[in-house]
C-alpha cells in the first residue's frame, strides 16, 4: 500500500503511553513496565503495518522503555557501603516524570480548550471570522481510533472467506466512497464503516481512508462517552471537491495543502 | 441631555469601531478625561447598560484593555448568519500553547522535550495566527529563539492578562484526582517575563480570579 498518511497532526509516543495507562487502568506512578513495552510495540507495529507514518520520536521511545525494562529485570547493583548510598533510582522515573509533566500541559490545554469554546461564543469586529486552517478534526485521539480498528480488524480475521479475484484496493477511491456514504448518512458508527468490509486489507483500506478525511477534515471524529463508541461525522464546513485530490492518491496523500506539514527551516 | 449617558454613547461608537481592545489611557485620551478614574466610572457604566435584556453587546475587559462582543446568548443566531461555527484550535496547537504560556520565554527545542515530538508545523500555523510571538534569543549555544505568548493570545481566551491563566496548581490537583497519588510538587504560574505582553498592568483592582471576566456562556446545544 504506497499511500502514506502523516500523522504529525496527531499525537506522538507520551500520548500513546498516556493513552496505554488509561485503557489499562494502570498506576502512572508504578507502570508494569513490561506490559506496557509489550503493548506500546503492539501500537506501533499496527502503525506501522498501516504504513502510517511513524515519527522517529515513536522510536526513540521503544528504545526507551525497552532500555528501561532491561534496567529493571538486572539485579540491584551492590552499592559500596561506603559510598553516600545514593538511593537506588527506579529506572523508571525520569519517564514517570516527563508523563506527569506532559499530562499536566495536556490538562492545561484541555482548560484552554474549554475557555476557547466560551469565547468563540463572543463575536467581535476584528476577528477572524472563521480559520479553517487551525481545526483540529478529531475529538477522538488517533489511540482511541487505532483501538477502534484493532477490533474491527479482529473481526475482520474470523471468517478467512472464498477469496475471489483480489481486487485492486484503492485508497483514492475508497475515500470517495467513504465520503458519499457520510453525506447521505451523518454520523455513522465507526464500526459501521467496515460492516461490509470482510476481508483484513480492506478493513486497512477503509481505516487509511478514513484517517485521510480526517486529515483533510472532510469528516471528524467524535467520541461522546470515554471508551465509548466513536462516531463518525461529515464535515460540512469546507465543500471542496474532494474527487480530485483523492484521485491523484497514488504516491502521496501528503504533498497538497498540509498546513500542519512539518517542513524543515 | 444627561452628560454621563453621552459619555457611554461615545465610548460604545468608539469600541463598535476598534478593532481592537481599546486600553483605559486610550480611551482616557479620547474622552479627555483628567482622572482615569471617570473615564473608567463611564466604561462600567456602559457595561451595566448592556447588561439589559434588550441588548445584544456587551463589554468585555480582556488583554489589558475593552472592547465590545456580542453576549454568548446570541451565538446561535448569529451562526446562523454565518452558517459556520469557528474553529477551534487543534489538540497540537492547544498543548503547544499551554506550554508556552506556562514556561514562557521557552524555547522550541524545549517544547518539544516536554511534548515529545516536534512542533514545526504547529508553531509556523501559531506564529502566524499571531498567538504567538517571539521573545528574544536565550544566551546559549545557537542563540536559539525564545517564543512568548502575544495579546492576540489572552483575547483568544479572554485572559485580562496572564494573571488569568488557570494555576498549574490546579492542574495538579485534577491529576492527584485521577491518579491515586498527587502529581508532582505544585507549580507556580509562570514568572511573569518582563516584557513579555503587551498588556500594561490593569488598572482596576480585581482580584485575579481563575475564570475568565466573562460570566459563563450557555452553550448552545
Amino acid at each position: 500500500m504506497s499511500y502514506q498518511i502523516k500523522l504529525d497532526m496527531f499525537e506522538g509516543p507520551l500520548d500513546l503511553l498516556l493513552h496505554l495507562i488509561r485503557e489499562h487502568q494502570l498506576d502512572i506512578l508504578d507502570i508494569p513496565i513490561a506490559t506496557i513495552t509489550e503493548e506500546y510495540l503492539r501500537y506501533l507495529a499496527m502503525m506501522q503495518e498501516l504504513d502510517l507514518e511513524v515519527a522517529g520520536e515513536f522510536l526513540v521511545m521503544a528504545a526507551t522503555l525497552i532500555h528501561i525494562k532491561s534496567k529493571m529485570l538486572l539485579p540491584p547493583e551492590e552499592t559500596a557501603a561506603g559510598e553516600e548510598g545514593e538511593p537506588e533510582e527506579d529506572p523508571r522515573a525520569e519517564l514517570v516524570d516527563r508523563l506527569l509533566e506532559y499530562q499536566r500541559f495536556k490538562e492545561a490545554a484541555q482548560t484552554l480548550g474549554h475557555l476557547e469554546s466560551e469565547q468563540l461564543l463572543l463575536y467581535r469586529r476584528g476577528a477572524p471570522a472563521i480559520d479553517l486552517e487551525v481545526e483540529g478534526p478529531l475529538s477522538v485521539s488517533l489511540f482511541e481510533l487505532l483501538r477502534a480498528f484493532r477490533d474491527v480488524l479482529r473481526r475482520a480475521e474470523a471468517p478467512a472467506q472464498l477469496e475471489i479475484t483480489p481486487e485492486e484496493l484503492n485508497v483514492g477511491q475508497r475515500i470517495v466512497t467513504l465520503l458519499d456514504r457520510l453525506t447521505q448518512e451523518s454520523p455513522l458508527e465507526f464500526a459501521q464503516l467496515f460492516a461490509s468490509s470482510r476481508r483484513r486489507s480492506e478493513v486497512i483500506v477503509t481505516f487509511l481512508a478514513l484517517l485521510e478525511l480526517l486529515r483533510r477534515r472532510l469528516a471528524s471524529a467524535r467520541q461522546p462517552e470515554p471508551m465509548g463508541p466513536i462516531m463518525i461525522y461529515r464535515t460540512l464546513e469546507r465543500m471542496e471537491p474532494p474527487g480530485q485530490e483523492a484521485a491523484a492518491s497514488g504516491q502521496s496523500g501528503t504533498a497538497d495543502g498540509d498546513p500542519t506539514g512539518k517542513t524543515e527551516e | 441631555m444627561d452628560h454621563a449617558l453621552d459619555r457611554q454613547a461615545a465610548i460604545e461608537a468608539v469600541l463598535f469601531v476598534a478593532e481592537e481592545p481599546l486600553t483605559l489611557a486610550k480611551l482616557q485620551e479620547i474622552l479627555g478625561d483628567e482622572d482615569p478614574a471617570a473615564t473608567e466610572a463611564s466604561v462600567r457604566a456602559l457595561a451595566l447598560t448592556l447588561e439589559g435584556p434588550s441588548r445584544g453587546l456587551m463589554v468585555q475587559e480582556v488583554a489589558g484593555g475593552f472592547r465590545l462582543a456580542t453576549r454568548a446568548e446570541a451565538a446561535p443566531w448569529i451562526q446562523k448568519l454565518q452558517q459556520v461555527k469557528p474553529a477551534k484550535l487543534s489538540r497540537a496547537a492547544l498543548e503547544t500553547l499551554a506550554i508556552i504560556a506556562y514556561k514562557q520565554p521557552i524555547t522550541r527545542a524545549e517544547i518539544e522535550a516536554i511534548r515529545g515530538v516536534a512542533v514545526d508545523g504547529v508553531m509556523r500555523t501559531l506564529l502566524e495566527r499571531g498567538l504567538v510571538r517571539m521573545l528574544g534569543r536565550k544566551a546559549e549555544p545557537g542563540r536559539p529563539i525564545l517564543y512568548g505568548t502575544s495579546g492576540e493570545f489572552l483575547e483568544h481566551f479572554g485572559f485580562k492578562d496572564l494573571g488569568d491563566l488557570p494555576t498549574l496548581r490546579e492542574i495538579d490537583e485534577l491529576i492527584g484526582a485521577q491518579k491515586p497519588e498527587g502529581g508532582p510538587p505544585p507549580t507556580e504560574r509562570p514568572a511573569d517575563p518582563s516584557g513579555s505582553g503587551p498588556e500594561p498592568p490593569v488598572t482596576d483592582a480585581t482580584p485575579e480570579a481563575g475564570a475568565p471576566d466573562s460570566e459563563p456562556p450557555a452553550a448552545p446545544a
